[in-house]
């Protein structure tokens, strides 16, 4: 098991302390699976049309780890997915981000996305009059080529969209939609899930995927997220509540305020977040700043 | 263009250009003259004229008009004749085209606003108006009114809002026509301008005393300032026999707002081209309106709004109504120029043809020369929703009165945002008594 | 990304495949037009004294007549007497077999092979080469459903009954400025007549070629479709690349009796002239069907991606109660390119129904205009028609214009009309790419998708030339 980012934390029984900044949190706990450093984030500075969102983030995730980054409104959860998949708009001016060792900042989106990440989106794009079936069919034989593997046929294509659609409980009359166009919200959400079944990314980041479900498509979201997780695969899912982490027991949970990772811990920081609100992290912040 | 004058033209050329407001001032009377050769020249316009494609003019061509009549201008005229609920504040009237002194209430402005007809400030103190009433012959390309009202306008509305100022009441400006011996025509100026900041109400009251079959002309000009805002109330009730021809133009600095409204009801012929450019970066319009005609009333709207500073908006809402033997023109144009990134303009037109025999032409349009854009238009024609009926019906309303209900909401979408609400109840009251066969309602 | 537009610009550098110029021996009529070379035409083409006067009438109105003026394109006056009206190649055909190979290699290059052996399966070719028809696939089969799939030179010399009553009765002579200049001039183009009660048992298609340099093509089409006949009709045209504008003035004429049914396609991938908009065609077409019989369905499906100038607005008169008239788009200007397109629905009878779509994309300095006209005749009764017109932008110097123009005078009418203008998104563009597709894909695929629509009313195999069109158009990609 890969030992914390830094032994500069302090362990106690409910969790990790975070450490000082800039040198990053304290990965956590030794569990039996787990693998390889896959991302690695360093002091992560971002600005957002002029106004800096991230003052510092650093983070690191093995394979086979799961990620929850909580946070009040505004704390720069959903920059920090941006940044990662790529999008424009978001200039980063300090520290790095080496995904399997290579330079991430440098690399664009799809090929990105070809090297195993992908953004489940808090606002899932509407592309009217793209089948969903042809644009994921798209998207994965461009990422297998990216890769050098052999392009799926069409009907090779639908067996395995077929097996996904059912493990993922979606109708497959979604397939032959525009992509995303008259979704539902929860539609959306569930659409992302199953492309992400179909991509098997290794490193997925759900930003807010649990807003604005119900309990039923909640639940079905989480059994989706589950079945995939994987020794080789990591997850980083950015939350404002709690409840997801109800149904996808997070191994890590960090407390992202105002551009900075606050608090690290275990499954159970998000039970003391729930019972205490962001205030109880937001409170102690000055001393671990001062520290 | 043509070798015979038409009767209107030459009526309009007789008119003594000496007996105007303002005459003797060199530059005035040069402006007068030339765009009476102008307006002679170019005759009027024709449906080639792609603004005037739907508004024949035929008949007004045949038609002339005795242009200044003493007796004309100052009938006895009952103040019932154009009260408003509710609106008590500062009031200009012109009747047939003459500022009325016993009429208006222009004691004790509010601070901030000046207010006098231009039939007084133009032989008091002309040079502050030069520009103004100069300035937009040279933007624009000369359309035969425009240069008709520059030749012959002997009054209108000279109003200025300092800078900053707020003025909470509203003024209330009444173009009057009343019955005289002869048809008359008269040509109207209106100048406003609002300084920075600053915030005015504005109604524009077109209404009559008597039936009549007067032509009236009428150019306005409002200018707003940065981050100026003006609330326009438009109410066209004027008499069934009449012909009334606008040109309106609002030019918008930065962060300047409009919201205007209109109501077209009278009328034999009525055309207004209401100019809107947002000429200043976040400028805003919202323009609303809607016409009801019955008999053989023509009413012709050209909204023609124009993007120019970045991030401007524009959201315009018009219903018509077509009943009798009436037609109904619109013709929404919105431009986005090349440059104003992030503009964004919506425009919905519907209407409601109720007779075989009436008419309606719409036009929305959509010229686009930049890419950071959205904008979206809609028009509809068509009539009341037979399930609506039905369903009224079937509550126990009866046939006219469920129709007139329908067509009474379909309208008052577009007046919904009338202030004060006492004037939005009575712009309401006058639309329902404009309907066909509105008094069973 | 602030590469992300110019990455867009230079996504659109398109090349043009069709550019190319087949050397082969012409005769063609001198530059200039007057009676003489009128006649000369008709002398040419053997016809009878008749048609020499039809066009004769037509030339002498087209003198009193006036270009029309260009509301939204950005034209030079055209010197109507610096065009030659006539250009066939030498050796002409008399069946396929003596066609030219060299001919038969150019269509093949294009992608429409006329042997016998390599035909399009299930459509008929008609393929007219400059002036001339140089041959027609599937005769045998199309005759033995008694329909007739032939060059218009050759309706006129064996079927002039038919030509007589039809020819000039949906656009007549003295129509319009070009359709007049067409009437006088017109040198081929295809004749479809349909009997009553047939379905065409296959597509068929005419393939228009412009080769030679300084001439003008005038094709005139006609198809005729008698009480409950159907017809799928295609046509395809391109030309090659010169520094000159050429004038296409074509005119195409649909009758459609009682129950007919005409569907009419276009693929129009004339060269658009190059980025600083030199060369390239004006297409200059008049295209009217007429249902004239009650219960009678036209439909137009067209895909506008070349020429310099397109100026054409394909119109439906639903004469006949319960007919129906349908207008499907897609209109690419790029570069310099103008396009000022759309069309009319003229409703007179009752229970009448139209249906208008259109899709313009305007990128480099291409202008786009939709330019339409509804019209509910006092009688129409019930008329319904629904317009929907998107535009697309790529990048800043382009323009996208929608003119629809409403005119309603019957109180049981519905007329709708909606319109949107918009631009690839910044959103969508990054969707695509964060899940592996490349931006060059992603861009083709919304695009695709924008225009899903139209390309659903083409017959599958154009459906997948335009599609490829289209791509080809953004082909170039990312710097």
């Amino acid at each position: 098991m890969p030992s914390p980012a830094s032994g500069e934390g302090e362990r106690t029984h409910k969790g990790v302390r975070a450490c000082a900044m800039p040198r990053g949190l304290l990965a956590g706990f030794s569990l039996n699976f787990g693998g390889q450093m896959m991302l690695k984030i360093d002091n992560l500075h971002v600005r957002v049309a002029g106004r800096e969102i991230l003052k510092g983030v650093s983070l690191e995730v093995n394979a086979g780890e799961v990620h929850a980054i909580m946070g009040p409104n505004g704390a720069g959860k959903s920059t920090l997915g941006n940044v990662l998949a790529g999008r424009a708009g978001y200039e980063v001016m300090q520290g790095s981000i080496s995904y399997d060792g290579k330079n991430l900042l440098e690399m664009d989106p799809e090929a990105r996305a070809a090297a195993g990440v992908f953004l489940a989106f808090q606002y899932p794009v509407e592309i009217p009059g793209v089948n969903n079936t042809y644009f994921l069919r798209a998207a994965l034989n461009g990422q297998r080529k990216a890769r050098g593997e052999p392009e799926l046929d069409s009907r090779e294509f639908l067996t395995l969209v077929r097996e996904k659609l059912k493990v993922m409980q979606l109708s497959p009359e979604l397939l032959n939609r525009a992509v995303n166009e008259g979704f539902s919200g929860g539609e959306k959400k569930r659409n992302e899930i199953f492309q992400m079944a179909v991509l098997e990314p290794r490193l997925a980041i759900l930003d807010e995927t649990d807003s604005g479900l119900d309990i039923d498509a909640l639940k079905q979201v989480a059994e989706g997220v589950n079945a995939l997780r994987a020794p080789q695969r990591a997850f980083v899912m950015i939350t404002h509540y709690q409840r997801l982490l109800d149904y996808v027991i997070p191994d890590f949970v960090h407390v992202l305020a105002d551009g900075r990772i606050v608090e690290s811990g275990g499954a159970e920081l998000a039970q003391e977040l729930e019972a205490h609100g962001y205030a109880w992290v937001r409170d102690r912040k000055p001393v671990e700043a001062a520290a | 263009m043509n070798a015979a004058v038409a009767p209107f033209v030459e009526s309009m050329r007789n008119a003594a250009l000496a007996s105007l407001p303002g005459s003797g001032i060199g530059w005035l009377d040069a402006a007068r003259r030339e765009a009476m050769h102008a307006f002679v020249s170019a005759g009027l316009p024709n449906s080639r004229n792609e603004l005037w494609k739907y508004t024949a003019l035929r008949a007004l061509e045949r038609r002339s008009y005795a242009a200044h009549d003493d007796a004309a201008a100052t009938p006895a005229v009952d103040q019932g004749a154009f009260a408003l609920p509710s609106i008590t504040g500062p009031r200009l009237v012109f009747v047939n085209g003459a500022f009325r002194a016993n009429l208006s209430a222009l004691d004790g402005l509010p601070q901030g606003l000046s207010l006098r007809p231009l039939s007084r400030v133009l032989p008091e103190n002309p040079e502050p108006l030069r520009f103004a009433l100069l300035a937009r012959q040279d933007r624009e390309p000369r359309d035969a009114f425009a240069a008709l009202n520059l030749a012959l306008a002997s009054d209108g509305v000279v109003l200025h809002v300092t800078e900053g100022a707020h003025i909470d009441e509203p003024v209330h400006i009444v173009h009057l026509g009343a019955a005289a011996r002869h048809d008359i025509a008269w040509n109207t100026r209106n100048l406003v301008e609002l300084g920075e900041g600053a915030r005015l109400r504005l109604i524009e009251h077109h209404a009559t005393a008597g039936e009549h079959a007067h032509l009236s002309n009428l150019v306005s000009d409002f200018v707003l300032r940065k981050g100026a805002e003006l609330d326009l109330v438009l109410l066209q009730d004027a008499a069934f026999g009449g012909s009334l021809l606008r040109y309106s133009q609002l030019r918008m600095h930065e962060d300047a707002r409009v919201a205007l409204h209109a109501l077209e009801l009278g009328a034999a012929l009525s055309r207004h081209e209401l100019h809107v450019s947002l000429d200043g970066d976040r400028a805003r319009a919202e323009t609303n309106g809607a016409f009801a005609l019955r008999g053989r009333q023509h009413a012709d709207t050209e909204l023609l709004i124009e993007h120019r500073g970045r991030d401007t908006a524009s959201n315009s809402l018009w219903r018509g109504v077509a009943d009798g033997r009436a037609r109904g023109v619109f013709h929404g144009a919105i431009t986005v120029h090349p440059g104003a990134d992030g503009a964004d303009a919506k425009l919905s037109n519907k209407n409601l043809l109720l007779s075989p025999d009436a008419e309606i032409d719409t036009r929305p349009a959509l010229e686009i020369h930049a890419d950071e854009v959205k904008a979206a238009h809609g028009a509809t024609v068509g009539q009341l929703d037979e399930r609506a009926l039905f369903y009224l019906r079937s509550r126990g309303i009866g046939a006219e009165p469920a129709r007139m209900l329908l067509v009474r909401a379909f309208c008052a979408l577009a007046l919904a945002g009338v202030q004060p609400p006492a004037l939005r109840e009575h712009c309401d009251a006058l639309l329902l008594a404009h309907l066909p066969r509105g008094e069973e309602a | 990304m602030a590469t992300e537009s110019r990455d867009l610009e230079a996504l659109l550098n398109r090349r043009y495949s069709a550019g190319f110029v087949t050397d082969i021996e012409t005769d063609s009529l001198p530059a200039g037009l007057n009676e003489d070379t009128v006649r000369a035409i008709s002398l040419r083409k053997r016809e009878p004294e008749w048609m020499t006067q039809w066009r004769l009438d037509a030339y002498r109105h087209w003198l009193t007549m006036t270009p029309p003026h260009w509301a939204k394109l950005n034209i030079a006056p055209i010197d109507f007497q610096a065009i030659s009206y006539y250009a066939a190649p030498k050796q002409g055909p008399k069946s396929l077999a003596e066609v030219d190979p060299k001919l038969l290699e150019t269509y093949e290059k294009l992608g429409v092979p006329l042997h016998e052996r390599a035909k399009l399966a299930g459509v008929a070719v008609d393929a007219v080469f400059d002036s001339v028809s140089v041959g027609t696939t599937f005769r045998k089969e199309l005759a033995d459903a008694g329909v007739i799939f032939c060059s218009m030179s050759e309706a006129i010399r064996e079927h002039p009954q038919l030509v007589k009553q039809y020819l000039g009765s949906v656009v007549p002579q003295r129509d319009n400025y070009f359709a007049a200049l067409n009437s006088a001039v017109f040198s081929d183009g295809s004749f479809v007549f349909i009997p009553r009660g047939v379905r065409c048992p296959m597509e068929l298609s005419t393939y228009f070629r412009i080769n030679a340099g300084h001439t003008g093509q005038f094709e005139r089409t006609l198809i005729i479709a008698e009480d409950g006949a159907s017809v799928s009709y295609l046509e395809g045209c391109t030309a090659p690349m010169r520094d000159e504008n050429q004038l296409h003035a074509a005119v195409v004429e649909l009758v459609a009796l009682e129950r007919a049914n005409i569907k009419y396609s276009t693929v129009q991938n004339w060269y658009p002239g190059d980025e600083n908009g030199k060369g390239g065609i004006y297409n200059f077409v008049t295209k009217r069907g007429d249902c004239r019989g009650d219960d009678s369905r036209i439909s137009w499906t067209q895909v506008e991606t070349g020429s310099a100038i397109t100026w054409k607005y394909p119109s439906c008169i639903l004469r006949g109660d319960r007919s129906v008239g349908e207008f499907n788009s897609v209109a690419l200007t790029h570069h310099r390119q103008q396009a000022d397109t759309g069309t009319k629905m003229i409703h007179i009878g009752r229970d009448t129904r139209s249906k208008i779509v259109s899709k313009g994309i305007s990128a480099g300095h291409g202008q786009n205009t939709y330019r339409g006209l509804v019209k509910v005749e006092k009688n129409a009764a019930n008329a319904r028609n629904h317009t929907q017109c998107d535009s697309l932008l790529i990048g800043k110097k382009c323009g996208a214009h929608t003119f629809p123009y409403m005119e309603v005078k019957n109180p049981s009418a519905i007329v709708e009309h909606e319109a949107t203008t918009s631009k690839i998104s910044d959103d969508q563009l990054f969707y695509c790419r964060s899940r592996g597709v490349g931006e060059e894909d992603a861009v083709s695929m919304i695009v695709d998708g924008f225009c899903k629509q139209v390309f659903r009313e083409l017959p599958m195999e154009f459906a997948v030339e335009a599609k490829k069109l289209l791509e080809v158009s953004l082909e170039g990609a990312i710097g």
